[in-house]
């Protein structure tokens, strides 16, 4: 009976919406995170490398968090992909197309692009960072990765910046979209907050997007 | 406002026999198109002129011609009911037009709506969706007083917004999915409000839903366009209202199988 | 052939009568329900209730409707509200109180205990609505709010915004669909009704066209409910839908079924006024609005100036000034003649000279933009988007138009016609408004009949009548169908040159200007005389393009100007014959020397009643004599 129940939940619309929500807004976590820790490259190679020591130094729990960060990302990945293409087959097919100007709009028109930008993006992101070139080097007498040289090499190249750049902008328009449509899909829209929630949405797309652009392009100033 | 004289007007419709023929669009022009003429009068001069041409006229839906019935659709220039806030086709004018324009008029399309002939379409969907749920079970004989149970004015009012859905399907066709949920979403909040409603609102929920899941219509990708499009400004904070009865209702809502038996 | 026009009224005091009635009424058990269908033709507030009702009381229902979904049907677009005597606003109203007023709103013409057992069952149906979830409008409090319409004195009409008919009927829709899903409704959309199907003297079935497929269908059943609405479509220009058509009744006239007064039309105040002669429809204005609205026009012929600048002592409040006690609720018959006798006096304003101005200036002033926004907005909005005025600003000009149909086919107090088994129900009977109806009455009449009242009687009916089987293959549907067909085929194969809808308009002009407002004989005669030409030319010079075999739209349109013309005819011939004025029938040759209507009591207390006997001879007109036991006849005044 319960496994009926969310059998049933996982294959509605509005189940599969709520799971695209709930993954969508544990990424968007992760994402401040991430560019947190990433702004500790401003502060200098060794504040960055301790941080990224200690992530690796939780051993297996790392391994936990790793394997559910990709779970979400692939569960968000198949479902929005599983929907977009059944909402091509479901749309009316016209000689002409027009939005009113009040309802769709650049972000959420192009979440399936700006999402597939991402997507290679981030198996790049991690075929060149975290599994790129690995320097040791010893902060405080401990042996560590030199995961401040891999970056900042990586970001000397202009064309590994201007890549880096454009797919921040995919991402500030993707969550900038995502993270309020997200309160939408889970019911989490009332008239006395949701117009916060709404600048709170694209607050959220500029600082995350913007703060990881903003270091990509610092760092290759650096190097120049 | 745009024109105050007399216009001529080239229009580009969807001609299709019916569902299983092809369709295309055909080239005609109207003149003399007074200003304060509706879009639909306006379609009417065309047809008369066709009939007196002995060529069959352009079926549409319409019906009320004040905004209330639902019956007319029209995506004029690629727009719902022409685009214009809080507005159906039937109460676009003329004036909104200038000589000499091009309008492109189709029928509202999804594959939950088939076309029946030229603009005219199928919506029985959305009927199908109402039979799943759209209702409180009162049969006839069994209500209180009407004042019997108080129902505050904020909660009545917004229970009217939703309840004021004309069930038109401009969200549907307007939406890049397809998707059904605006006009379903009005109904489960509107019931999911009102205390009469709120009885079987999780069941509601649910069996609506699966049942707009199984008739074509597309998921909610929160676009926002049904809202734009709705000639009757319905929010989307009624979607956001069922995914929220969905939610609950999904891992709450239980109904045991029990036999009655005889008395 | 002669009608039985027996209106079975149950004895007894007035106020028992339905109880009484309701109890000596023959049951259906319900174990047997389940055996009868019963069709019903027509899904507004009459056939949505009735189906729903029925359907849920365990008989099997065919429902049929005209739009491609029941919850199109016209009831959707009352504006106003829906009258109950509730007396919650504590204003002393009382079911007796609703009664007088709507015997007297119809001027003395509608029967005594059909009026009384709608005024009875006018409260279970508020009960009923708010139970289904239709949002009302409330107060903060929580309770029912309640405004005033024209011909009351006291605040009795429940009101969704503007939009209360649509609530209602989607109230009754949904009511509709869970039978749909419980299976004990069969929907039939997008289908006409063609003909009745009469089967040893009693309704058995109907002949529809599937609008689609162009194909007729036969159903047979064991009663049918017509549900069908009014013939204000007659004028061409009026106020109802484009759909709204008179053909069901009509079909139903010409098996047998009495049509009565048919020339008790009531022309709405409010409307926005004629632009143009390409103009297809009109667009009504609440009549809600004149609780704020004063309606005026200027004191001087062919005034120029703006309304803005047009000073208080130049304008001429002319309901306020006639009737001081209702003042702008005068009723709707009265305001629309006064409106008229302005406009005659060369009064009227606007680039027609054919309106009166609506004036909520004042309204404005004393509650502020906001009130009346909260009020009325959806309407101004409406209005603007038709005339391109923004009515906070200027005056709305306003004039009146054909609304509603207080003649329809006759019905005893079962709301059977004279055809046993065929019941005929809301706007579609001819029994409760009289002469004129009042505003917000039609809702309450529609959701009676449905509700409260067919439910009750259409057990009665099965119960006392032994039904023979009956099929689809009998003769009767054979020759129904053969007789559409050939009606059909005809209108396709004249191949003439002007349209169907070019003849509904001239029809529309004869009806408008000498069966309108106001009337007289020489009018009529002239009226009858060019209707029956125009229908002769119809019938050799109009153009039907197409064929069967789909979705014919000029086909569908061409039939029901066919059986306008007919009705028209009957309309004038109906005034014509009717020497009095009452209500909405305004004979000019009877009128008080101050323009008021001339009720001629001794001669004309009575329904007329129109047999049909054949295509080639007059019909003829019967009476049912109204016996007022209750209420005495007195000149109705609203000074």
């Amino acid at each position: 009976m319960v496994t009926n129940a969310v059998n049933h939940y996982c294959r509605s619309s509005i189940g599969r919406k709520h799971l695209v929500a709930i993954t969508g807004l544990l990424l968007c976590g992760f994402l401040v995170g991430h560019v947190s820790g990433n702004f500790l490259l401003l502060v200098g190679p060794d504040a960055f490398n301790l941080y990224a020591h200690k992530l690796v130094s939780l051993g297996a729990l790392l391994y936990v968090i790793e394997a559910g960060l990709t779970g979400i990302f692939l569960l968000h990945l198949y479902l929005a992909i599983r929907l977009n293409l059944e909402n091509k087959k479901s749309a009316g097919k016209y000689q002409v197309k027009k939005w009113t100007g009040r309802g769709v709009t650049i972000m959420s028109a192009s979440m399936p692009y700006t999402g597939l930008v991402l997507l290679v993006f981030i198996i790049l992101h991690l075929k060149n960072l975290k599994f790129g070139s690995y320097y040791p080097t010893t902060v405080d007498g401990i042996q560590m990765r030199d995961l401040y040289r891999t970056t900042m090499e990586y970001f000397r190249s202009p064309l590994n910046v201007t890549w880096y750049v454009v797919a921040m902008i995919a991402a500030a328009l993707h969550t900038s979209h995502g993270f309020a449509s997200a309160f939408q899909s889970l019911g989490l829209n009332h008239p006395k907050y949701y117009k916060s929630v709404k600048y709170l949405s694209y607050l959220y797309g500029i600082l995350v997007g913007g703060g990881f652009a903003f270091i990509s392009v610092w760092a290759y100033m650096k190097g120049v | 406002m745009a024109s105050t004289q007399n216009m001529t007007l080239n229009l580009k419709i969807w001609r299709q026999k019916n569902n299983s023929s092809e369709g295309k669009l055909v080239d005609y022009r109207v003149e003399n198109v007074s200003p304060d003429m509706s879009f639909l009068e306006m379609i009417d001069v065309l047809n008369n002129q066709l009939v007196m041409k002995g060529e069959e006229p352009i079926a549409f839906d319409h019906d009320c011609r004040e905004g209330i019935c639902g019956m007319c659709s029209m995506m004029i220039d690629g727009k719902a009911h022409g685009g214009y806030k809080n507005t159906t086709t039937c109460q676009v004018h003329m004036r909104l037009y200038k000589d000499g324009d091009t309008i492109v008029i189709e029928p509202f399309r999804a594959s939950a709506f088939p076309i029946v002939k030229d603009l005219a379409v199928d919506r029985s969907a959305i009927d199908k969706v109402m039979q799943a749920g759209g209702y409180v079970t009162a049969n006839t004989g069994n209500a209180p007083d009407a004042n019997a149970i108080l129902i505050p004015k904020p909660i009545a009012d917004e229970a009217m917004d939703a309840a004021a859905c004309i069930g038109c399907g401009a969200c549907v066709a307007s939406c890049p999915n397809g998707s059904g949920m605006l006009f379903m979403g009005a109904k489960v909040s509107q019931l999911a409000l009102l205390p009469q409603g709120a009885v079987e609102s999780p069941k509601r929920a649910l069996n609506m839903v699966h049942t707009h899941d199984t008739l074509g219509f597309g998921n909610c990708t929160n676009h926002a366009e049904c809202e734009a499009t709705c000639p009757k400004g319905i929010s989307i904070e009624h979607i956001a209202r069922m995914n929220r009865e969905y939610l609950k209702a999904a891992f709450t809502y239980h109904e045991k199988k029990r036999s009655e038996g005889a008395g | 052939m002669s009608f039985n026009l027996d209106p079975k009224i149950p004895a007894g005091p007035l106020s028992e009568k339905w109880d009484k009635h309701k109890f000596e009424m023959k049951r259906v058990n319900p174990a047997n329900k389940r055996k009868y269908t019963v069709i019903v033709v027509g899904t507004g507030l009459a056939g949505g209730s009735a189906a729903a009702t029925l359907a849920e009381l365990g008989y099997n229902v065919l429902s049929f409707c005209i739009q491609d979904t029941p919850r199109r049907a016209h009831s959707i677009a009352a504006q106003g509200g829906i009258n109950a005597a509730k007396n919650y606003p504590n204003d002393g109203d009382s079911v007796k109180n609703l009664f007088y007023d709507t015997i007297k709103g119809g001027d003395y013409r509608a029967r005594e205990a059909n009026v009384y057992r709608l005024a009875q069952v006018s409260n279970n149906i508020i009960d009923q609505m708010v139970s289904q979830g239709v949002p009302f409008a409330r107060e903060y409090g929580g309770y029912l709010d309640n405004r005033s319409f024209g011909g009351a004195q006291v605040s009795r009409t429940f009101y969704a915004r503007g939009q209360t008919g649509q609530q209602l009927l989607l109230g009754a829709y949904s009511g509709m669909m869970k039978m749909v899903a419980k299976g004990k409704i069969k929907q039939f959309s997008r289908r006409e009704m063609m003909d009745l199907v009469v089967v040893n003297g009693k309704a058995r079935g109907i002949i529809v066209r599937n609008l689609i497929t162009g194909e007729l269908e036969r159903y047979a059943a064991d009663a049918v409910l017509l549900c069908t609405g009014g013939y204000g479509n007659v004028f061409y220009l009026s106020t109802n839908a484009k759909a709204s058509n008179a053909s069901a009744a009509w079909r139903c006239y010409k098996r047998g079924a009495g049509f009565a007064n048919p020339c008790f039309t009531q022309i709405h105040p409010t409307c926005i006024p004629v632009h143009g002669d390409y103009q297809s429809k009109l667009t009504l204005m609440s009549e809600s609005l004149r609780n704020d609205g004063r309606v005026w026009v200027p004191k001087k012929k062919d005034e120029t100036r703006k309304p803005a600048d047009i000073p208080e002592d130049e304008r001429d409040y002319y309901l306020e000034r006639i009737y001081p006690s209702f003042g702008n609720l005068a009723p709707r018959d009265v305001s629309s003649r006064q409106a008229k006798f302005r406009c005659d006096e060369g009064l009227g304003v606007g680039p027609t000279r054919q309106a009166v101005y609506l004036d909520f200036r004042d309204a404005i002033k004393r509650d502020g933009k906001e009130a009346i926004a909260g009020r009325y907005g959806n309407l101004f909005e409406m209005y603007e988007r038709i005339t391109a005025d923004n009515p906070y600003e200027t005056p709305m000009m306003i004039y009146p138009a054909v609304h509603y149909t207080m003649g329809g086919l006759w019905v005893d107090y079962n709301l059977q016609s004279t055809i046993p088994g065929l019941h005929v129900l809301g706007e579609a009977n001819f029994s409760d408004h009289g002469a004129n109806r009042l505003g917000a009455s039609a809702l309450m009449q529609g959701l009676a009949d449905g509700y409260f009242v067919a439910p009750y009687t259409i057990g009665n009916y099965l119960a006392s009548n032994p039904m023979e089987k009956v099929t689809t293959e009998d003769k009767a549907f054979k020759d129904a169908e053969e007789a559409v067909k050939l009606q059909t085929s005809k209108l396709l194969g004249i191949k003439g040159k002007r349209t169907a809808t070019d003849f509904h308009k001239a029809l529309g002009h004869y009806m408008w200007d000498y069966v309108g407002m106001s009337r007289n004989e020489a009018g009529l005669k002239k009226a009858i005389d060019g209707i029956r030409k125009l229908k002769e030319e119809f019938w050799s010079d109009v153009n039907v393009p197409g064929d069967t075999s789909n979705f014919n739209i000029e086909l569908h349109t061409a039939a029901r100007v066919a059986d306008f013309l007919e009705l028209g005819e009957l309309m004038a011939l109906d005034a014509l014959e009717r020497n009095e004025s009452c209500g909405g029938h305004f004979r000019e040759e009877y009128q008080t020397p101050d323009n008021e209507a001339r009720r001629d009591d001794e001669h004309f207390t009575h329904a007329a009643v129109w047999e049909y006997t054949g295509a080639n001879s007059s019909p003829v007109r019967h009476k049912e004599e109204l016996v007022f036991e209750n209420v005495k006849l007195a000149t109705r005044s609203y000074k």
